[in-house]
């Protein structure tokens, strides 16, 4: 919480400040995402997993409880039980894909451009070259801004991979990666005009 | 509609004054807006009108008559003014707008007369930029000579502000067209045939008469006169034989019935097509009653697509469609029907007259490629999967159902595998210096390329089974591509071959600057 506090209290960054070199982004490696970004990701499957699943379970726990129950194991309707082993495993199975996800995505930045990997069973790997960048989004929601992560939306003008979005950036290199894309998107416009 | 003179052009334009539409334009406005209300205007008139519920006749009138001050006032208050390198229109009721549009920045310039139009000698304009779902601006409607020196002039303007110094003075004259491809009746007659859009209409039809016609009124009907006709039939039919036979009659004279319609389509769509190139721009025409022109620079092409059907096939024709990224789609008007775009540069052609055009205007000149790269040794093994699995369950299905008899269905099985060996066999890919192609399919077939300069991004794919077979697929990203196309990818390559194509792409392309 402290992070988004002190961004919240702190200004923009003065231009003062803008006139200092700042970090660069590293190109040329293959980079992880935080691990900010995996604990999000775990808590908003388990979010999405455990508030439907819940939903509907109860609702057929209710149901097969106004029928006579067929059988029992130690007392306990099988209902029940089937219940709270799908609650146990199906949740688990999510989280574990998320977390898996999140370990295989990775991101890169070099001459060419910018390239996002992800996936395990279904792998992709996009590529979208510096000069073909329409325009740059960051985007935060308010729990990625209580993890200081954003996504980063980067627009073209195709149809299928219009907007390659890459969620749970550090929130810092997410606004280096925009600059420094975006400051090479408005250099190749001038070599075109010129 | 005719090439106009380009003096005379210069003098129907004269750049000194905002000007306005033609005076009777307020009247298409009037009837554009009235078709969206003509139908509760309809019912009011003849449905509501009864005289018990008190309820007078002229009130609809009252709605018209607003719409007929609105559109005289929309016709009053649209001005358009014509700058040395943008044209500025400004229009609006209440909200004024003025809006700019450099002639640079317009991809599309279409002229669209309807029958009405022709009768006035007056034609409406409208000018798309890249993107978005309407057109940049629209002209409803403008003399014909006018809106034909207006397409002129933005297609010699925007060539002199693009070309810069190489393409020498603007004054230059527009150097006179070439026809690329005119199409006689009888070759409209066959796109006709073969294009068989007649088919979606009658399905339309038959979908609206079952959602508007009250109380299942349409099924009740097919049911009475399917019934009356099969007891007609079985009057004079006894046999079962004889029987079949009138059944097959009837759906034959229905399938020509259809193809009749489409015939007839395509004759109003595409009546005295004629495709042409002046300089670097390249203008369509067409229509029967309604006639459209409309003119697109070539370097806005975006991605090509050829298509062979079996039909195409046939009659030794393709078709040769692009994209363009202007707006495409409803204009806002319940115009979706109406795709005045330039979408066909040659709705049927010889495979040779394909290959000319593709070669004269996508600047390539080695079209078609001499050395396609083939698939994955493997690929009809990964193309079959998918069928032996639906085999599986209608076999199983058809099991259930008709015993051992059901076990027929797996005569499917070597049909499919052939199909897919063909396919493997005939698809190929080129991936050179300046271009990417696919060609695929061998029942139906297709070619899709795109230079490498309009590619706006290139992923790399794999699923579980291309993993299981070492293979890997390229998807190619372009612009104003339309969903329902088959996509610019590179299927079932082998993973070496994929990765290193993939990776050649995204080189090239971040060294060509993004030419629209």
């Amino acid at each position: 919480m402290t992070a988004s506090h002190d961004h919240a209290a702190a200004p923009p960054p003065l231009p003062a400040e803008a006139t200092v070199p700042a970090p660069q982004v590293e190109t040329d490696i293959w980079q992880p995402l935080p691990t900010r970004a995996r604990t999000l990701a775990t808590i908003t499957t388990l979010i999405g997993t455990v508030i439907p699943l819940g939903i509907a379970l109860g609702v057929g726990v209710v149901a097969s409880a106004r029928q006579p129950s067929s059988f029992a194991i130690a007392g306990v309707p099988s209902s029940f039980a089937i219940a709270g082993g799908l609650l146990l495993l199906v949740p688990a199975w999510t989280v574990w894909i998320a977390r898996r996800r999140w370990l295989r995505t990775r991101w890169r930045l070099d001459d060419d451009g910018f390239g996002v990997r992800r996936g395990h069973m279904w792998r992709s790997d996009t590529r979208v070259p510096g000069n073909r960048v329409q325009h740059l989004d960051v985007r935060r929601g308010p729990l990625e801004r209580a993890f200081g992560l954003a996504t980063l939306i980067v627009h073209t003008a195709g149809t299928r991979n219009s907007a390659v979005a890459l969620s749970g950036l550090d929130h810092m290199q997410a606004e280096r990666l925009r600059d420094t894309l975006a400051a090479r998107a408005a250099r190749d416009d001038d070599h075109d005009d010129a | 509609m005719t090439t106009p003179e380009p003096a005379a052009s210069e003098a129907l334009l004269r750049q000194d004054r905002e000007r306005r539409l033609h005076p009777g334009s307020w009247l298409f406005v009037l009837l554009q807006n009235l078709r969206q209300f003509i139908v509760p205007l309809a019912v009011l008139l003849f449905a509501g009108g009864r005289r018990d519920d008190g309820y007078p006749w002229w009130l609809p009138m009252i709605g018209v008559g607003a719409l007929v001050v609105v559109s005289i006032w929309q016709y009053l208050t649209f001005r358009y003014r014509i700058e040395d390198d943008r044209l500025i229109v400004r229009s609006g009721l209440l909200e004024r707008s003025v809006r700019q549009i450099p002639y640079s920045r317009i991809h599309n310039v279409a002229i669209h007369q309807s029958l009405l139009h022709r009768l006035m000698d007056v034609a409406e304009v409208r000018l798309e930029s890249a993107g978005g779902t309407r057109p940049e601006a629209q002209m409803r409607v403008l003399r014909l000579p006018e809106a034909l020196a207006l397409e002129q002039l933005i297609r010699d303007r925007g060539q002199a502000v693009h070309a810069g110094a190489d393409a020498g003075p603007a004054s230059a004259p527009a150097p006179a067209g070439i026809t690329l491809l005119a199409l006689s009746s009888w070759e409209v007659v066959k796109l006709g045939l073969i294009s068989n859009r007649g088919m979606i209409v009658v399905a339309g039809a038959f979908a609206l008469a079952f959602q508007a016609l009250p109380d299942r009124m349409a099924g009740r009907l097919l049911v009475d006169y399917g019934r009356e006709a099969f007891g007609y039939a079985s009057g004079f039919a006894a046999t079962w034989m004889a029987k079949g036979l009138v059944l097959l009659a009837v759906v034959g004279a229905a399938l020509l019935l259809i193809r009749a319609f489409s015939v007839l389509l395509a004759l109003l769509r595409y009546y005295g097509f004629r495709l042409q190139r002046q300089g670097r721009r390249l203008t369509v025409e067409r229509g029967l009653l309604a006639r459209s022109r409309s003119s697109v620079p070539r370097r806005r092409i975006q991605a090509w697509t050829m298509t062979e059907g079996v039909l195409h096939r046939l009659f030794a024709r393709r078709t040769l469609d692009i994209d363009t990224a202007s707006a495409r789609g409803a204009d806002g008007q319940g115009d979706a029907s109406a795709q005045r775009g330039l979408d066909a540069l040659a709705p049927i052609a010889p495979p040779a007259t394909c290959d000319a055009i593709v070669r004269d205007v996508a600047l390539l000149p080695d079209w078609p490629p001499q050395a396609w790269r083939p698939l994955h040794p493997r690929a009809w093994q990964r193309l079959v999967i998918g069928d032996v699995l639906m085999t599986a369950i209608g076999c199983a299905v058809l099991v259930w159902f008709f015993q051992a008899w059901g076990a027929l269905a797996l005569l499917w099985l070597p049909w499919s595998i052939f199909v897919a060996r063909r396919h493997a066999a005939r698809a190929g890919y080129v991936v050179d210096a300046s271009l990417v192609a696919v060609r695929e399919g061998w029942w139906t077939r297709h070619w899709r390329f795109a230079e490498v300069g309009k590619l706006q991004a290139v992923e790399l794919r794999q699923s579980p089974l291309d993993r299981r077979y070492g293979m890997a697929s390229v998807w190619c990203d372009t612009a104003g591509a339309s969903p329902l196309a088959t996509p610019l990818r590179l299927r079932l390559l082998p993973l070496a071959e994929a990765e290193s194509i993939h990776a050649t792409l995204a080189h090239r392309i971040a060294r060509r600057p993004l030419r629209w």
